[in-house]
């Protein structure tokens, strides 16, 4: 099975080619024994090898359940999982050897050992032999900044420190796709900006496939070149980083900033006014932008002193509240 | 507000592995790495190791004392002492298998080493060997300290070892069998204490089972180790052959009930593991 990626010649965020999508999903079901509605409904996906794939969705959507069918830790009811072309059912043994992950809610390594004494046995149990594994830990710890605290028990690191032995673990038999279930979560700071420095490496500098879980909004935006949005078990979009925030662009926001107070005039619909400091800022969604100046020609006709206007650009987080907060696509 | 990503610079994946296959070898190096991480697991804590080991010859001693009203009766001990090392073997050989994996179930990394090439069972086994290491270790404490106690010795008999291996692997098979229900129910904990406290009363670790009432004797019977303690010390104190043992259907016995056992514990890890996927109960309860 063979995949090759490579980046498409043009300028902005390429999006990777691929004879064979890393992860394909298709049709993918799954109803829990007693549940009245499946907790994925008819799935289908398909990420590019090289790729950081955002999977987003409210507490319950499906992310996990859907990761845990990747992860051959969960049977779907209906529907294909692809891993690099090998059937995560049906090919057991190849599927699994694509793949690394890190689970949410998990601890993923065995507190009890040391982090060289994990990651040598999850490399065994990836099929590695003892010498080759014992040469990659190296290179992981060492990469993570962790080599010097190697024989240590895991149990006593940093909640950052063990998310990174996990994440090393995951890396151990160096597979092409990895799948990580809330990679940041419970971290500070410094520990998230280590772990995402980690996924943007895989990605850009390894060739790695990475499909990402995550509610903080800003390590999709840094990260993620695609984006799926689930919500009650069904994928509600499924595009570039890019074309999602521009789609929801069209629906842009204006800001005008006025000095001292608002003059007497009525504001068109869906547009509001807030006194801070000094200003008075009227923002608003318009449909045509030409709604806009003709509130900044009648401000001015009042005498407003309109000391800016604005185009208010949507982040991540309002695109993804608005999807997950709108009608139901069923 | 709007970051994006830089330009992503894709290079080419590594060449894709799909070179592990089941074979024997594979198998057991897989088998090794988690006999060696189960080890290290149980050594990181020994103190729970050498606690067990006082309390297992204490409560021996301690135990033939009060059934002796007072004394130790010598005559009693040795085929007590048979049964005791096969209790000693069950109880914390399944206590150690079922709380290691009740406790890795509710951590995550039961699920993670699930992510291998390797079946599941591979990894079972590699579990069932450490725990039944740990079983030996207290089994062997448990029978030489009161044997060097009270200076009584058993004696040695090479035909003995073919039900006491039986009897190994009637523990063996019950241990599979606790963790063929910790994968799918954490409440395994009150099933241990059920069972090992039956085998504890009834397999002749207190008096020699033919001190029982028929009627108990025979359900003592149905309690794994109980059939193969009786062979075993037919074998080695009432001076019979295999052969005796075979014809007045001792060892037959012992043979079905361990053979059932056996496939009785892997049919249920077996069903119980397809459920667990199928219910998403891999990595939890």
């Amino acid at each position: 099975m063979s995949t090759q990626t490579q980046a498409p010649a043009g300028s902005g965020r390429p999006e990777a080619v691929t004879t064979t999508p890393a992860i394909e999903i298709s049709g993918l079901t799954k109803t829990y024994g007693g549940a009245d509605t499946p907790s994925v409904d008819n799935v289908s996906l398909s990420v590019p090898a090289g790729t950081v794939f955002g999977f987003l969705g409210p507490n319950g959507a499906g992310k996990t359940t859907t990761i845990k069918i990747l992860s051959g830790l969960l049977a779907a009811s209906s529907g294909k999982t692809l891993l690099n072309g090998y059937d995560v059912t049906r090919q057991r043994a190849a599927a699994m050897q694509q793949f690394g992950a890190v689970l949410e809610g998990s601890r993923n390594v065995y507190w009890t050992l040391s982090a060289w004494q994990n990651l040598l046995y999850f490399g065994r149990l990836k099929g590695m032999t003892a010498a080759h594994a014992a040469a990659r830990a190296e290179e992981l710890l060492k990469g993570l900044d962790l080599w010097e605290r190697r024989e240590e028990s895991v149990g006593g690191y940093s909640r950052g420190m063990q998310q990174k032995v996990a994440v090393a673990a995951a890396l151990i038999a160096d597979p092409p796709i990895v799948l990580l279930d809330e990679p940041t979560i419970g971290l500070d700071v410094e520990a998230t900006r280590t772990v995402m420095e980690w996924i943007r490496t895989l990605s850009r500098e390894r060739g790695k496939t990475v499909l990402l879980t995550t509610h903080q909004m800003n390590v999709v935006e840094e990260l993620c070149d695609r984006v799926a949005v689930i919500r009650k078990g069904k994928v509600i979009a499924d595009m570039s980083t890019d074309q999602l925030l521009s789609q929801f662009r069209e629906r842009d926001a204006y800001e005008v900033r006025i000095e001292g107070d608002l003059p007497e005039l009525s504001l068109p619909p869906n547009f509001t006014a807030r006194r801070v400091d000094d200003t008075t800022i009227v923002s608003g969604r318009v449909s045509d932008p030409q709604e806009v100046y003709t509130l900044v020609d009648r401000l001015r006709d009042q005498r407003a002193v309109v000391q800016s206007l604005a185009q208010v650009q949507p982040d991540l987080e309002d695109v993804f509240m608005g999807l997950i907060k709108g009608p139901a696509h069923d | 507000m709007t970051s994006t990503a830089s330009p992503a610079v894709v290079r080419p994946v590594q060449p894709v592995r799909t070179d592990w296959k089941l074979t024997p070898l594979s198998a057991l190096r897989i088998l090794r790495a988690e006999v060696r991480k189960g080890l290290l697991s149980q050594l990181a804590h020994p103190m729970g190791h050498i606690i067990m080991l006082v309390i297992s010859t204490v409560l021996y001693l301690g135990m033939q004392y009060v059934m002796g009203q007072g004394t130790l009766r010598r005559e009693l001990i040795p085929q007590t002492l048979v049964a005791i090392s096969g209790y000693w073997f069950l109880h914390y050989g399944s206590l150690v298998m079922v709380a290691d994996l009740v406790e890795e179930k509710r951590g995550g990394t039961y699920a993670q080493s699930q992510m291998s090439p390797a079946p599941p069972w591979v990894f079972m086994l590699g579990r069932l060997v450490t725990a039944s290491l740990a079983g030996l270790a207290v089994a062997v404490v448990a029978t030489l300290v009161p044997m060097l106690v009270t200076g009584v010795t058993i004696p040695l008999n090479a035909a003995a070892l073919v039900p006491y291996a039986l009897v190994v692997v009637n523990v063996l098979a019950f241990t599979f069998v606790l963790a063929a229900v910790a994968v799918s129910s954490p409440m395994v904990g009150a099933l241990h204490s059920l069972f090992t406290s039956l085998v504890i009363l009834l397999n002749g670790s207190m008096m020699p089972l033919a001190l029982y009432p028929d009627w108990l004797a025979v359900v003592a019977r149905f309690l794994p180790t109980t059939l193969g303690v009786e062979a075993t010390t037919k074998v080695l104190f009432d001076g019979k052959s295999l052969g005796d043992i075979w014809s007045e259907g001792t060892l037959p016995w012992l043979l079905a009930y361990t053979l059932a056992l056996v496939l009785f514990g892997g049919w249920l890890f077996s069903r119980n593991h397809r459920r667990a996927v199928r219910d998403g109960r891999l990595g939890q309860y």
